[in-house]
């Protein structure tokens, strides 16, 4: 059975609009970001989305495994990036060295440097507000919109009825899986496999995680046949289908979609013109 | 008014494309509006096939050869398209987990009205009604995925209700309810039946649906009817070990067989005050201010055989799941061997008590029955020799011989919930924990298999949580009762289940078995199964 997020009724930006409204405004959010590396205009984005994170009304508790992923990850890659300078290349070509730091080690008499320049610095930063603007705004989304919508916005949205309801039953597969996958983890545990213990080559290793894959991948597609089934025995798809669920539009949610459109052209003319690109201020690499 | 023959089936024959063998041969049968009836048979005997062939999953979903006529209302079903079938026939499968697809419980009731395009109004006022029909209004707006099994096959039902079919079609309808909610169902159903629809009901719980009166029973056996006919002759017909029959039916035939049968010896250690597994004041629950578990001490002691019962959703497997290890206490202890479960591993803890989880689904991967079975002894750092005689033992026990090379994920279910078990037993813990054993099983298969996992002088105690009563009149020395995440009863079988008030306030049903048992008890002396019983009195 297909379980959903944790969905709560909250006073919040996101719950404020019609979900169809967010839903457009969120695409062109995602969308005018990454047309972004200039760290002033990246400043605007990470400050919008951490309004939105703020007043989310969803507790840290809540979706703290979440934040620490994405915490972990974004800082991960940007130390990546920021200590070995891969990655941003094509953003500079010369690069204006702060200080050379040498490591306190060596490697067969050969001790590495840590070249620290502008440019990486604020690459490093311009990394951090993008990615996290980007995930904070995906990972509220399925916390703010009620599951029961899921079929009705993306059909509110344009698509038509198998593919809206393919989205709901896409959206709520994931935590689904998500079950499933402890249960399983659960139930080899009790058969006395132990995660942590895996090692060998990369082909031993992979081997070795059958007991949670198998599973988890053939309960996942005898679920899918049972839904199938399920309704197939319900007449689905049979011709227009009627949602009982209704959504209404207000004032305030034509005026988002308005903003998020304009938002998203704005960014388009501006990246015509060449702004927006790399920046690091003039005053520091003269 | 009654319509005689609205479901007729002539010369069925069905074979899948996968498989060798039919598995339906030459069924005729024919169905009257305002009457149940009940499908009976083993594991295997062709009755979900027939289901599937009535309700047109075959051949829209399952490919095979097939031959013969159905007619429902006078329309042959081959000519008509699944959507047409479903509006005339309802199907409410085994799992009600496996049908519900709404987020909510409204969403669900008016999936199928949605899906035929009525109106919004019309729609709404169904739901209502059927919801209404079912006593379950008051569910409207919860999420269904926090209903109890009951309640899920409720909602399940609804769903197929809303869309007023003429004849219903259920698929093991009470294999996941608590014995309360199976009697609500039956009696729902019973209601269904006199108000004019047509209900096949297939089942192999045959006491638990003989209280509502069928007026058709039909045994099916190898994808063949062995009997059709009315209730009261079937006792002739079917075999009372294929099925489970009442008591009382069982107890007369079994007095005239001869030779008598021997019943097994259990094996297990003489009980003594040692305690192996300890819980002290355990609090457990997921959400602040939402207990799960509330306050559960008790202590289990070598020897004891204990049977776990309760509502849907009582918090049985929560409790168990503290046993192995997988959940901690968030306050209170739970000491295995003296040691506390906190500052063990789940595969330390596997050494001493093997689980075996209601679902197998979600533990096979191996590509040989063989493999499956030797990995909880090989991660348990067993020594070959040892591993290729127990992974043989507990083949046997649950008699799957000859299956060591067959892949687990092709079998059916009731052989995976077998190669499941074997695959615990096979780790050799020295205390045995099972959810839901006879969950999916026919009476035959689980009866085999607990009768040779009590012989084995394995285990120093063996714990089962069940919704079966009969399952803990005959196996169970200890009882436990719990209840809304408290331990309500905790003792002897035969002083916790003589107290019905108590057993009915716990959405628990007393059995024939029971009632019989509890009626001699001065002569026994103990609980015993049915052809016991036969020889005793």
């Amino acid at each position: 059975m297909l379980v959903t997020w944790r969905y709560q009724e909250r006073k919040s930006i996101i719950q404020y609009f019609d979900p169809r409204a967010w839903i457009i405004f969120y695409i062109c959010f995602i969308a005018s970001t990454v047309f972004f590396w200039d760290l002033r205009f990246l400043s605007f984005f990470f400050f919008v989305a951490l309004l939105v994170a703020i007043t989310s009304g969803i507790r840290w508790k809540e979706m703290r495994r979440g934040w620490l992923f994405i915490g972990a990850f974004i800082i991960f890659f940007s130390l990546l990036t920021f200590l070995t300078g891969r990655g941003s290349m094509e953003l500079y070509t010369t690069e204006h060295l702060i200080r050379n730091i040498n490591l306190p080690f060596s490697v067969f008499g050969w001790q590495p440097m840590l070249k620290i320049t502008w440019e990486k610095t604020f690459y490093a930063f311009s990394m951090i507000l993008r990615v996290f603007s980007l995930a904070s705004m995906t990972i509220l989304l399925p916390y703010s919109l009620d599951p029961a919508l899921y079929g009705i916005i993306f059909k509110g949205l344009g698509l038509p009825d198998k593919f809206a309801y393919g989205m709901d039953l896409t959206m709520r597969f994931i935590p689904t899986f998500g079950r499933d996958f402890q249960l399983t983890m659960d139930a080899q545990k009790a058969r006395g496999y132990e995660l942590e213990k895996i090692n060998g080559g990369l082909f031993k290793q992979v081997r070795k995680l059958a007991p949670l894959m198998v599973p988890v991948t053939i309960h996942a597609i005898a679920g899918s046949e049972d839904i199938i089934d399920a309704m197939d025995l319900r007449a689905f798809g049979i011709g227009i289908r009627t949602w009982i669920q209704e959504l209404h539009y207000h004032k305030r949610d034509y005026w988002l979609i308005a903003f998020s459109i304009l938002m998203l052209l704005l960014v388009i003319a501006l990246s015509l013109f060449g702004i927006g690109k790399f920046w690091v201020p003039a005053s520091l690499i003269v | 008014m009654k319509i005689p023959d609205l479901l007729t089936i002539e010369n069925l024959n069905f074979r899948y494309l996968i498989r060798e063998e039919p598995a339906l041969t030459n069924i005729s049968l024919s169905f009257s509006s305002g009457e149940v009836a009940l499908i009976a048979g083993a594991s295997g005997c062709g009755k979900t096939t027939l289901i599937r062939c009535i309700n047109g999953l075959i051949p829209h979903s399952y490919r095979g050869v097939k031959s013969g006529r159905i007619m429902a209302d006078g329309k042959d079903l081959a000519q008509l398209k699944l959507a047409e079938i479903s509006q005339m026939i309802g199907t409410v499968l085994q799992d009600p987990e496996r049908q519900i697809l709404g987020t909510k419980v409204i969403n669900e009731v008016a999936f199928g009205l949605e899906n035929l395009g009525f109106n919004r109004q019309e729609i709404l006022e169904r739901v209502d009604e059927s919801l209404a029909r079912l006593k379950i209004s008051d569910l409207r707006d919860r999420d269904t995925f926090s209903l109890s099994g009951g309640e899920k096959q409720k909602v399940a039902l609804a769903g197929v209700l809303a869309m007023r079919p003429r004849i219903l079609l259920l698929d093991e309808p009470l294999a996941s309810l608590d014995p309360a909610s199976a009697e609500e169902t039956l009696a729902i159903l019973r209601i269904l039946a006199d108000e004019g629809m047509a209900i096949l009901l297939v089942e192999h719980r045959v006491e638990d649906v003989l209280k509502i009166h069928p007026e058709q029973v039909v045994f099916m056996s190898n994808g063949e009817v062995r009997y059709q006919g009315n209730a009261e002759d079937l006792d002739e017909s079917i075999n009372y070990r294929d099925v489970k029959l009442p008591a009382p039916m069982i107890i007369e035939r079994a007095r005239n067989q001869k030779p008598a049968v021997s019943f097994p010896v259990f094996e297990l250690p003489a009980s003594n005050r040692e305690s192996l597994v300890s819980f002290v004041d355990v609090e457990f629950n997921y959400e602040e201010g939402v207990p799960i578990l509330h306050g559960i001490s008790l202590d289990i002691h070598q020897g004891d055989v204990i049977a776990v019962l309760g509502p849907n959703g009582a918090g049985k497997t929560t409790l168990v799941k503290h046993a192995i290890g997988l959940l901690k206490p968030k306050a209170g202890q739970v000491l295995i061997g003296g040691q506390d479960t906190c500052k063990m591993s789940v595969a330390e803890i596997a050494q001493t008590l093997g689980y075996v989880f209601q679902s197998p689904s979600h533990m096979l991967f191996a590509p040989t029955v063989e493999e499956e079975l030797s990995f909880g002894p090989q991660n348990l750092g067993h020594n070959k020799d040892s591993i290729t005689k127990e992974v043989k033992e507990a083949i046997d026990i649950v008699n799957l011989s000859g299956m060591e090379q067959i892949p687990p994920l092709s079998l059916s279910f009731g052989q995976q919930k077998r190669v499941s078990i074997a695959a615990v037993l096979a780790m050799r813990s020295k205390i045995l924990v099972m959810d839901e054993p006879s969950a999916g099983q026919d009476y035959r298969n689980y009866i085999d298999f607990m009768d040779a996992i009590l012989q084995l002088p394995n285990f120093d105690a063996i714990l089962f949580i069940t919704h079966d009563i009969d399952l803990a009149v005959i196996y169970a020395n200890r009882i436990l009762m719990v209840n809304n995440g408290q331990l309500v009863a905790d003792g002897k079988p035969q002083d916790i289940l003589k107290d019905y008030d108590h057993l009915h306030k716990n959405r628990l049903v007393p059995t024939s078995l029971l009632d019989v048992n509890l009626k001699y008890l001065g002569k026994t002396g103990r609980f015993m199964r049915a052809e016991q019983l036969a020889q005793v009195l």
